[in-house]
């Protein structure tokens, strides 16, 4: 066996000097080029192969002479096992997979050549020379390369500190943004005197996209709404302002939190090439009856702390995060508040805050925290933040730590409201029903009849178009109308699970035209929408809802009474 | 609603009670188309002792109006409570058929 040496394999550059060396060789050895340039490539292949993988790859190249035969010994090693690539049957004569010594893995492959002659000492000490010597390229590639990594470290410093600086100032303003979106003016609402709420968000120095909102849906409800942004900077503070802009729109003319959270998802599941998301929670809370109706989007359950201390977790979830998948229906739960009663929204930055021994925060703590006595929704909200800090000691705080509480105090009058609840099939007979029950209704309440005659009318107008046209098939659906009275105004909710349709879109119909001329299509709403004084369309979730509402002259004799008794 | 018709001076005079809505307009078609076929001229429908009415009681007046015009004939209405009033007004119907106040006044020169 003589060893003619060794090449290493570290980069690209050498597969093509390994081709080259052992063509030049195999030519040394015998004068046939095609020869040659079979094993000159079944070298290169695997060759390349293994240097694109990576790791430490040689070759050692032999010569074997014996009987009179001579054989060229090709050796890949490498630390890992070498892949058996079929080709290389094909090229050599005879290849031994396999192998292993110590750390190295190696292949061996052998290919006569005939006619070679014997290889003496100085010819053997020729073609070592060959294997071995870097010719002028292989040396002009080492540089290159070697200068090449040097420019790429430099550049990856200078990179690292660029983008740390950008980072930072990109957190900065990703913070204003999220700041800025949130009401931190307390109190919020110093004129209303059936609830109470606060908030705050202590952001991190780095990760954290929490926001929080609270506003008056209309005059007898009040939202309020938690959540956290999956990632941090900018991207994530715009997201939050999106979502919360798409809340707060979606709320103003829909009252149902799972169907604002269906539309949200919807929205924002569309266009979200970042596959960026947010948990939300959102309630919606009824100031008159303290009716609380709430969709949790994957975030932590809230807790209720009821006047006398207990403390409720509100632990139904209602569907994934938002943004996550198109077309997902959240649904809602409901719960009675009583007066005193106490909502806690919080986000993960304060049950998973940890401290120097890395240990978190946990609900646990929270619940203790909570347990404690607080006056003040803003002694809540301070009382919990602050447990926090000190449970976090000199660790640093590594998410936003967000807290809403919001109290409900009652209306402190005891303004009655009347309200008639019916359910009907989709046959027409069932109008007539629900008009002599609200006639019984309007009779008990001392409704004016020209009142009661037109809401006739709107049930009359408005329900044979839902029967008649709402339901593509022929089953039997529930149709449900609310009808609520209060001092100052009579309310009407209609409510189907038909095909989705605004009934108060269409074009006004024409009455100027003479009787031949005239088309009786769209009068009916028409009708309403005069006889009316608010009308409004939304479509919640699955369902068609139109709210209507007369403003009432004289309050009911009814009610008037029963405020003075009480 | 209870519709019903008699007899003055030549002129149909056609009572309805209670509501002409989506449930009762299709019987109270049939009862003036019936009239029409039996060749009335005039028709005068009272609603002294109607509740209200809905579009679809609308509807049944423009269709008789439209085939009494074309026949030839004379088609009034009398007695609107308020709220038919208004839904006469609202819908352009008090400008487009003839309304009187009650059966007395439309009943002079039919």
């Amino acid at each position: 066996m003589i060893e003619l040496g060794s090449v290493s394999l570290a980069h690209v550059g050498s597969v093509r000097q390994v081709r080259k060396k052992i063509r030049l060789l195999t030519m040394q050895l015998i004068d046939e080029p095609l020869l040659a340039t079979r094993i000159a490539t079944a070298v290169s292949e695997l060759s390349r192969h293994l240097v694109d993988r990576g790791g430490e790859p040689r070759i050692e190249v032999g010569l074997r002479q014996a009987e009179g035969r001579t054989e060229l010994e090709i050796c890949f090693t490498d630390l890992e096992p070498i892949p058996r690539l079929p080709f290389l049957d094909a090229f050599f004569d005879r290849v031994e997979y396999d192998r292993k010594e110590g750390q190295k893995h190696f292949i061996r492959a052998w290919c006569a050549i005939p006619r070679a002659g014997l290889v003496d000492a100085r010819a053997a000490s020729r073609l070592r020379h060959m294997v071995e010597q870097k010719s002028r390229d292989e040396l002009v590639t080492d540089l290159e390369i070697k200068n090449r990594e040097l420019v790429e470290s430099f550049e990856n410093l200078r990179r690292t500190t660029f983008a740390k600086e950008r980072m930072e100032s990109e957190l900065n303003i990703g913070r204003d943004i999220q700041m800025s979106m949130l009401p931190l003016e307390f109190p919020a609402f110093p004129d209303r005197t059936e609830f109470d709420v606060h908030a705050t968000l202590v952001p991190a120095r780095e990760v954290g996209g929490d926001f929080y909102d609270f506003f008056l849906v209309d005059e007898d409800r009040l939202c309020v709404c938690i959540g956290d942004v999956s990632g941090k900077g900018v991207p994530a503070a715009l997201f939050m302002a999106v979502t919360k802009t798409l809340i707060k729109s979606r709320a103003s003319n829909d009252s149902s939190p799972a169907s604002i959270l269906t539309h949200v998802n919807n929205e924002i599941s569309r266009q979200n090439e970042a596959s960026m998301f947010v948990t939300i929670f959102l309630g919606v809370l009824d100031l008159r009856s303290g009716s609380f109706t709430y969709t949790n989007a994957g975030h932590n359950p809230p807790y209720i702390k009821t006047r006398s201390g207990d403390l409720v977790r509100l632990d139904k979830r209602h569907g994934p995060v938002i943004g996550a998948l198109e077309d997902m229906v959240y649904g809602e739960d409901r719960v009675e508040l009583s007066v005193g009663d106490t909502l806690i929204l919080y986000t993960d930055g304060v049950t998973e805050a940890m401290n120097v021994e890395g240990e978190l925060y946990e609900e646990e703590r929270l619940v203790r925290s909570l347990s404690q006595e607080s006056d003040t929704v803003e002694a809540l909200v301070s009382s919990t933040v602050e447990e926090v800090w000190l449970f976090e000691g000199e660790a640093q705080q590594a998410d936003d730590v967000t807290v809403l509480v919001a109290r409900y105090l009652g209306t402190g009058t005891s303004e009655r409201i009347e309200t008639l609840t019916l359910s009907l099939a989709n046959r027409l007979e069932e109008i007539d029903r629900t008009n002599q029950e609200f006639n019984a209704f309007a009779e008990t309440h001392g409704l004016p009849t020209a009142l009661r005659r037109q809401i006739n009318l709107v049930l009359d107008e408005l329900l044979n178009n839902t029967i008649s046209y709402a339901f593509g098939d022929e089953g039997e659906h529930q149709i449900e109308v609310e009808i609520e009275l209060k001092a100052g105004r009579l309310v009407l909710t209609i409510q189907d699970d038909g095909i989705p349709f605004n009934p108060f879109v269409g074009p006004e119909p024409d009455t100027s035209l003479s009787v031949g001329e005239r088309e009786i299509g769209g009068l009916g709403i028409h009708l309403v929408r005069k006889v009316m004084d608010e009308v409004s369309y939304n479509r919640r979730t699955d369902r068609n809802v139109v709210i209507l509402v007369k403003h009432l002259q004289d309050p009911p004799t009814d009610i008037m009474e029963r405020t003075k008794e009480s | 609603m209870n519709i019903s018709t008699r007899d003055a001076g030549g002129v149909a005079v056609v009572d309805v009670e209670g509501n002409l809505d989506t449930n009762t307009a299709p019987e109270a078609q049939q009862h003036l188309d019936a009239l029409q076929d039996d060749g009335a001229q005039k028709i005068l429908v009272n609603f002294t002792d109607l509740d209200y009415i809905s579009s679809a009681g609308l509807r049944v007046l423009l269709a008789t109006a439209k085939r009494m015009g074309a026949a030839g004939g004379s088609f009034r209405i009398c007695g609107l409570n308020e709220t038919v009033d208004e839904v006469f007004e609202i819908s352009g119907f008090s400008m487009i058929l003839n309304v009187f106040g009650n059966e007395a006044e439309a009943l002079e020169g039919f």
